[in-house]
């Protein structure tokens, strides 16, 4: 794409970026009261999400609403002002949001909780605003109610082909799995929109985050001793680098190691660095902690520096590597700061609440 | 302790019975014996049980803190929302316990309680493996270690129970013969004595009583 194309975005972006927390004020955070932080954040672009907390309300929760809400927030300003290719590829991004709604109003329903419980884990976004989701949850009383009253949406079709396998198995696995399934796939379609470097790299980025949710899900299911065929069923087939019969031959593998072994060699073929660093990474982690948990850590931050990879390989501006690089590094910050204070809730040890940062470095 | 009249109407003062008294003191002293002995026994048994309890409540007391942590750990990773959002549509861990009595100390009919096996893969995944964390599982599992220990300390705790029950028989029993049947034998034994050494000396007396009638009549005929 050519450069002037970018020139609102960029300086949008940088400017965001100027405005992430340093990693050592992060660090800083740690340890200290949910009161403190709270007063911390407001002094962050999370100033104005955190503002809107009433004082008698400032929990764990409310404050975990606020940093998804300015993260969402933040997509959306970055979206309007990306070009045309740019902004479809955001705008399959928001779709993770609005998947995270629906999913809420299926356990909300499955569970039969009221309206008012279940609209506390919803964060209004997109087509699902706050009086759809709530016309939803009014207007149903089952989990096929549901599903058919969000058939005029994108996901209906999805939801549907689903419906039969959920009252088959009786879980809510195969929404999961069918919305998970449609927003990949719409984000590997925007990518493919995309042209030259933009669209080498999120072809990777993008790529790397759909295999660590594909590797977590085998390394997890094989920890958990999960029947095949429901691994397999969890899965989301869609990169060339590792297709189907790859992730199943992992999924086959007789252990965690041999399963991270076969990947490994599968990606030695197709000679794609990144994902060489990220199982050379997940492989040597196993071999020291033999924790699944340390594993997903690994994944998480290997997610973050694949993104900032991006921006060193290739220039930083003019391409899509600084937007990516951005949301990825906003995204982990957010979890970050989440994990600070609920372990400052609940007086996790600070070494420990830093363990579990996922931090570049 | 004055020996009431009533207490002693049915016995008979002969050295049959005594002879009968003193064999069933010697009996009840053999069973305090005895049921001191499974006293001694149960009691080692009780105070290895409670060692075991005071262990075992401990090792839970941890499981649960550990798997606590590792729940918050959990909530760190995701969110606490989530994860309450997540659980709205777990799947519940139903499992059986096995419950019977096996031979115990002094063949006691204790009580044991087993999980049952098949019942423990419905721990397997209850709730979505796309949307949570593995420290979710590590949690879980702790969690389920903590179900195990506590299985194991509601058997050693029965057992007490039982042992106590028992105890508390065995100690009735001895408090029993000691301090009603051997007084009471006791007291039957020395009245019977009393009556025989009362009898013994009026046999004497008359024995002399008729020895002096005797050798009066043989003064007079002389």
């Amino acid at each position: 794409m050519k450069a002037w194309t970018y020139k609102r975005l960029m300086p949008k972006v940088l400017i965001a970026r100027l405005q992430l927390i340093e990693p050592t004020d992060l660090v800083d955070l740690v340890g200290r009261s949910v009161e403190y932080i709270a007063s911390a954040l407001a002094r962050t672009p999370y100033h104005k999400e955190i503002a809107e907390i009433p004082e008698p309300q400032l929990s764990v929760i409310s404050i975990e609403e606020a940093l998804l809400r300015n993260y969402i927030k933040t997509c959306q300003e970055i979206m309007e002002y990306s070009p045309k290719e740019i902004g479809f590829l955001l705008s399959t991004f928001l779709m993770k949001f609005e998947v995270d709604n629906i999913k809420a109003m299926l356990r909300a329903k499955w569970a039969g909780i009221g309206i008012d419980e279940a609209m506390r884990f919803i964060t209004p976004i997109g087509r699902l605003d706050e009086r759809k989701c709530r016309n939803v949850l009014e207007n149903s009383e089952s989990v096929s109610d549901v599903v058919e009253l969000l058939s005029d949406l994108e996901y209906g079709t999805a939801l549907k082909d689903a419906l039969k396998d959920h009252e088959e198995t009786g879980t809510l696995l195969p929404f999961e799995v069918a919305l998970y399934t449609q927003v990949y796939g719409q984000i590997t379609r925007a990518t493919r929109k995309l042209k030259g470097k933009d669209r080498k790299i999120a072809e990777i980025v993008l790529g790397i985050e759909i295999e660590s949710m594909n590797m977590k899900v085998i390394l997890r299911g094989k920890s958990l001793g999960i029947a095949r065929d429901q691994i397999i069923r969890s899965l989301l087939p869609m990169s060339d680098i590792l297709n189907e019969k790859a992730l199943e031959t992992a999924v086959d593998s007789k252990d965690i190691t041999s399963s991270i072994k076969s990947l490994l060699r599968e990606v030695q073929v197709s000679a794609v660095r990144d994902y060489q660093y990220l199982l050379s990474d997940l492989l040597k982690e196993y071999d020291a902690s033999q924790s699944i948990s340390q594993l997903e850590i690994v994944l998480d931050r290997n997610r973050l520096k694949a993104s900032l990879r991006m921006v060193k390989r290739y220039t930083p501006y003019f391409n899509i590597g600084l937007v990516l690089s951005f949301l990825n590094t906003k995204r982990v910050e957010v979890k970050n700061l989440r994990a600070i204070v609920r372990g400052a809730e609940d007086r996790v040890p600070p070494e420990r609440i830093t363990e579990l940062l996922i931090l570049a470095n | 302790m004055p020996i009431l009249s009533s207490e002693l109407t049915g016995i008979h003062p002969t050295r049959l019975e005594l002879l009968r008294l003193r064999r069933r003191r010697t009996l009840a002293e053999g069973i305090i014996d005895i049921l001191e002995k499974d006293l001694e026994a149960l009691m080692a048994t009780l105070f290895e049980l409670l060692k075991k309890i005071q262990l075992l409540r401990s090792r839970v007391f941890e499981t649960l803190k550990e798997a606590y942590s590792l729940f918050i750990e959990a909530e760190m990773r995701i969110g606490s929302r989530k994860i309450e959002e997540v659980s709205l549509a777990a799947k519940s861990v139903d499992f059986l316990l096995d419950v019977d009595t096996q031979s115990g100390v002094l063949g006691i009919q204790l009580p044991t309680i087993k999980l049952i096996e098949g019942k423990m893969e419905t721990i397997l995944p209850h709730v979505s493996i796309l949307d949570t964390s593995a420290k979710l599982d590590e949690s879980n599992s702790r969690t389920w270690d903590a179900i195990i220990l506590i299985i194991k300390l509601a058997e050693a705790e029965a057992s007490i129970r039982e042992i106590l029950d028992v105890i508390s028989i065995k100690r009735r029993q001895v408090n029993r013969l000691q301090y009603r049947v051997l007084p009471e034998l006791d007291k039957a034994i020395r009245y019977i004595e009393l009556i025989l050494e009362e009898t013994e000396r009026q046999d004497t007396i008359r024995v002399r009583v008729l020895q002096r009638k005797r050798k009066e009549r043989a003064l007079i005929s002389t």
